[in-house]
């Protein structure tokens, strides 16, 4: 398989900080893999999905996501590339207020100066296959932690991103909820999706991703395939 | 209390640009406050301040020292009632010629010449305001209101004299001053002026009885002319102010309001925003008195930085606001009075107190997991509607949508910023119509811009010789295409038949004249007109049109030359204090001669001379002592240069008649116009303060959203494009707004202005709003918004996207 991301060298420090949050890290990661990440708390874990999805700069090092060299893309610049290659799922949602549902999901493709109509239909697709189909005109705070990463989920997949990136996508909803969402992101994996995921379950790592990478104190300590884990590309 | 303090200190520590912005809106609002309560208290009483600190002359005395000895003189100055004298400088009415810089010729002008070693003095402080003292012989200092300028030369008596400085004396002892030893060399000491404070001179009766004091001490005769008293020269001055108090009560009104809606919504918006914060002292014991003990605190160390130095930076900004605004108001300096610098930053602390304590006890009185949670995730509660419909508009960019749906999620604090852009904009409107309307008032409808040329013959017997061709600017003038006249010499007389004839024959045979009148002048005591001082000024214009004088009619027409019934036209003072109308008649009455003229008109001619225009039939029929013209005005084509006319003219005509040039308005707009904008730019300046909080209040509360939409794609040029349209839909609103509020403000400032100044107001003065600059002002509140917003815009729009997403 190609490679999709690829880490060289990566350190990330931050001002005045004794310690580097990503320290001299190296790592590959190929399309349609489903990769988790795992690590204590502070051990870098979402600064390394910051770095590859381009919201923040390393210190040092290259990061390539398929051919963008995204440590040296501009503001300007990286958020063009979040747009067309990477959809972005929070532990906290980060669904926006004020705004439906339908229109959250609408909002990366509104960014991107997609056709509305183009747009209307996928964001319709998405929320019907997602199961909030119902729910499209209602506001967050109606909604359950589960309809919101839903929600998410449907936004960070408006674009069609070559990556998907979720940071703790169960942290904020019950376990079984938390079960429907790994499954939901097995499902997109299973269809091609690559799929980085950030957790420190190691019960979820190892159901949905086919590799772990264990992180701490800003370097690699582990990264291992999963025995019995989910074959890339193919439906559980 | 330590707790307190320290909760205070840390507080002040993590938002060092909440910190700073209070202290800046604290800063300009008492700044602005300072400078626009300092101008109202100067509005009520100019002179009197202006007095007070000049030690101003309760009486000038002018004696004959060929009268009265120097132990006579020195007697006068002890005489009861005394509490302070200046003088015996000597003095002299001369005749000068005085040069400008750069223009050919000189202007013949007599002074009140005075010789003092210094400015200061027990009485009479005079104020330098351009240049310094003369330090030796062949220096002069000119008083503000005499023609010339610094560099100027005047020459007095053939001794040539350069202008050092230019000073101002309150109660207007002099026209000019040079050192004792070159007053000597110059004119003698033929003359000594005495200068006087009483300790009773409140009234008319105690000036008249100081005045009595000082004669009775010299000897009989020797008070020349009578002595001038400053009472007379305060209700003159008062008169100068009083047209413009309206408009500085416009402008300072303003810029109070605006201090205050600023500072309420600034600092209220910081307390709001720390309300997590204040849950989180209240998890760990602060009781609700302390948090807001604390919050006061918080803001009141950026407020009272803010306040000090406002007080000092308004203090500085008024040094050229007030040059200004005294050179306006004709007083020698104006200042900021003490009870100001105290009254206003007290003021501002014990309101930004205010504006802290209730939104800190709002917060203080929350459960400490309700203001936690209140404050780390603030749920909008408004501005869904406007959210879904504009998402609806599929046409316009998502950025623009989203910043035009930005001011519906905070209606308060979205109706304040309109207030303030809308003040701001409706100053600007304001500000732009009043400068039109006085530049109308000044250069077109003023005396120089009419007929900026005159003609005359002196008095036999006048003093002095004419001196060589007079023509140049005169006071306070600059060159213009349109200028007015100074009657050359030392008045004018009657104009013979043979003098008429050979004026018209000089102006016929120099090209560049438009229209000429002769005029007649007189003063009547008229009944009916109370006791107006001097009378009613009377002009007769001759045998021409007395449109092409150009005075503007307020309404009604001009008087008809060959009426059946006599016409007359007459300014609004006359209307005022004979109680008639356009259309009525009124009795003439000079002694035994009666006539009943037709008040045809209204004429545009304010200040404190009732007018009357009439034809010069008329005027013999009331006066047959008024033998004819005394002068010719003239008015020029376009593009004739007033100073080269008068020039050629004079040429023409010879020695014998005096020519002369002067433009109207120049200084006194100057200072009007550069007060309007000034004023006018510290209002734009409080009002986009007020815009830049607002935004980067906006700003922090969405960082979290705006890290949101980063994440999804937003490129920063989409992110400035939204917090700019996010102010622009406010700024546009109130900007559209704030041109009818100008308008209206302008149209009422008008007219109580001119009410001030005895006069109606001519339509061409009030309507002074075209179409296209309608347009334009209506823009002003939306490029006041943006202005505003430009900053922290790009701080949105350059913060990292981690950096945003990270923040609670």
């Amino acid at each position: 398989m190609d490679t999709l991301v690829q880490l060289e060298n990566v350190t990330k420090r931050y001002d005045g900080a004794p310690v580097a949050a990503i320290d001299d890290v190296t790592l590959r990661i190929d399309a349609g893999e489903a990769v988790a990440i795992m690590g204590p708390s502070g051990s870098g874990k979402s600064t390394l999905l910051n770095l590859i999805a381009g919201m923040d700069r390393p210190t040092s090092g290259a990061v390539l996501v398929g051919d963008d060299r995204v440590d040296q893309l501009s503001e300007a610049g990286a958020a063009r590339f979040r747009r067309k290659q990477v959809g972005m799922i929070f532990q906290f949602f980060n669904l926006l207020d004020d705004m439906t549902v339908i229109d959250n999901v609408l909002l990366p493709a509104q960014l991107a100066g997609a056709k509305a109509k183009a747009a209307r239909q996928r964001a319709d697709e998405l929320i019907d296959t997602l199961g909030i189909g119902p729910r499209r005109d209602a506001y967050p705070a109606r909604l359950s932690g589960g309809e919101r990463q839903r929600v998410a989920i449907a936004r960070a997949l408006i674009n069609k991103p070559a990556l998907l990136l979720a940071d703790e996508p169960t942290g904020a909803v019950d376990t079984t909820t938390g079960d429907e969402i790994g499954r939901l992101l097995l499902d997109l994996n299973a269809q091609g999706q690559t799929l980085i995921l950030v957790t420190h379950s190691p019960e979820l790592a190892h159901r949905y991703a086919q590799r772990v990478i264990h992180i701490a104190d800003g370097r690699i300590d582990s990264d291992t395939r999963v025995a019995n884990g989910p074959v890339p590309g193919a439906r559980p | 209390m330590s707790a307190v303090f320290r909760a205070a200190r840390g507080g002040l520590g993590g938002r060092k640009l909440q910190a700073i912005i209070i202290g800046l809106v604290v800063l300009v609002a008492t700044a602005a406050s300072t400078l626009a309560l300092g101008m109202l208290a100067d509005a009520h009483s100019p002179f009197d301040h202006a007095f007070a600190s000049q030690n101003g002359a309760d009486v000038a005395v002018t004696v004959d020292t060929s009268i009265a000895s120097a132990a006579d003189i020195a007697a006068a100055t002890k005489v009861a009632g005394v509490t302070a004298v200046a003088g015996p400088f000597a003095a002299e009415n001369v005749n000068a010629q005085v040069s400008i810089p750069g223009i050919n010729g000189t202007v013949n002008n007599p002074m009140n010449l005075v010789g003092r070693s210094s400015p200061g003095g027990p009485v009479d402080d005079l104020t330098l305001q351009q240049g310094h003292w003369a330090t030796s012989d062949n220096q002069i200092v000119i008083s503000s209101n005499a023609p010339g300028q610094l560099g100027s030369t005047i020459t007095v008596n053939k001794h040539v004299m350069t202008v050092v400085g230019v000073a101002n004396s309150v109660t207007n002892t002099a026209d000019a001053w040079v050192l004792p030893a070159e007053m000597n060399a110059i004119a003698g000491s033929g003359q000594a002026q005495l200068l006087y404070r009483f300790s009773s001179s409140g009234s008319s009766t105690d000036i008249t009885n100081d005045i009595n004091e000082i004669k009775a001490a010299l000897p009989s005769g020797a008070v020349l002319g009578g002595p001038v008293s400053y009472l007379d020269i305060r209700e003159s001055e008062q008169s100068n102010v009083a047209p413009w108090v309206p408009f500085i009560i416009a402008f300072g009104v303003i810029a109070l309001v605006i201090s205050v809606l600023i500072v309420v919504n600034v600092v209220g918006g910081a307390v709001v925003a720390g309300t997590t914060r204040i849950g989180v002292l209240k998890s760990i014991g602060f009781t609700p008195s302390q948090v807001v003990a604390c919050y006061v605190l918080l803001v009141a160390v950026p407020a009272v930085t803010g306040a000090v130095v406002g007080v000092v930076c308004g203090n500085l900004l008024a040094a050229p606001l007030y040059r200004q605004n005294a050179q306006v108001y004709q007083v020698g300096v104006l200042g900021v009075p003490f009870w100001v610098d105290l009254a206003v930053p007290l003021a501002v602390l014990a309101l930004t107190i205010a504006a802290a304590v209730a939104p800190a006890s709002r917060a203080g009185a929350m459960s400490p997991v309700q203001a936690i949670a209140t404050g780390r995730a603030p749920r909008p509660r408004h501005g869904f509607f406007a959210q879904r419909l504009l998402a609806r508009l599929t046409g316009v960019p998502r950025p623009v949508t989203l910043g035009f749906a930005s001011p519906a999620a905070r209606p308060g604090r979205t109706f304040v910023t309109v207030v303030a852009v809308l003040f701001g904009a409706a100053a600007v409107t304001f500000g732009v119509g009043l400068s039109i309307s006085l530049n109308r008032v000044y250069n077109d409808i003023s005396n120089g811009a009419r007929m900026p040329v005159q003609v005359s013959a002196p008095p036999p017997g006048a003093l002095g010789p004419l001196g060589p061709v007079s023509v140049g600017p005169g006071r306070g003038s600059k060159p213009h295409r349109v200028i007015h006249v100074i009657i050359n010499g030392p008045g004018p007389g009657t104009l013979t038949a043979a003098q008429q004839h050979a004026i018209t024959t000089a102006i016929a045979a120099t090209p560049g004249a438009l229209h000429y009148l002769s005029e007649a002048d007189d003063n009547l005591s008229l009944p009916g007109l109370g006791d107006v001082d001097g009378g009613a000024q009377v002009t007769a214009y001759g045998s021409g049109d007395p449109s092409w004088s150009k005075l503007v009619l307020i309404s009604g027409g001009w008087y008809s030359q060959s009426a059946s019934t006599p016409e007359i036209d007459v300014n609004t003072l006359f209307l005022t204090d004979t109680n008639t109308t356009v259309g009525d008649t009124y009795t003439l009455v000079n002694g035994t001669r009666k006539v009943t003229a037709k008040i045809v008109g209204q004429v545009f001619a304010p200040g404190n001379d009732v007018s009357i225009y009439m034809s010069n039939a008329t005027l013999t029929a009331i006066d047959p002592t008024v033998a004819g013209p005394s002068t010719y005005d003239i008015s020029l084509k376009p593009g004739v240069n007033a100073d080269a006319y008068a020039s050629a003219l004079q040429s023409t005509i010879g020695n014998n008649y005096g020519v002369n040039a002067d433009s109207g308005g120049g200084k006194a707009l100057l200072a009007v116009v550069t007060l309007v904008v000034l004023l006018t730019l510290l209002i734009i300046a409080v009002a986009g303060l007020g815009v830049l909080n607002t935004v980067a209040l906006q700003i922090r509360e969405r960082s979290h959203d705006i890290g949101i939409f980063k994440a999804l794609g937003m490129t920063p040029r989409q992110t400035l494009t939204m917090v700019i349209c996010s102010v622009g839909i406010t700024g546009l609103v109130a900007g559209i707004v704030a041109v009818p509020a100008g308008i209206l403000l302008h149209h009422n400032v008008l007219p109580a202005m001119a009410h001030a100044a005895n006069s109606g107001l001519p339509a061409s003065v009030i309507s002074v709003y075209s179409v296209p600059e309608i347009v334009i002002l209506a823009l002003a509140g939306l490029v006041i918004a943006i202005a505003g917003a430009l900053l922290p815009a790009s701080w949105a729009a350059n913060s990292r996207t981690a950096t945003a997403l990270r923040t609670e």
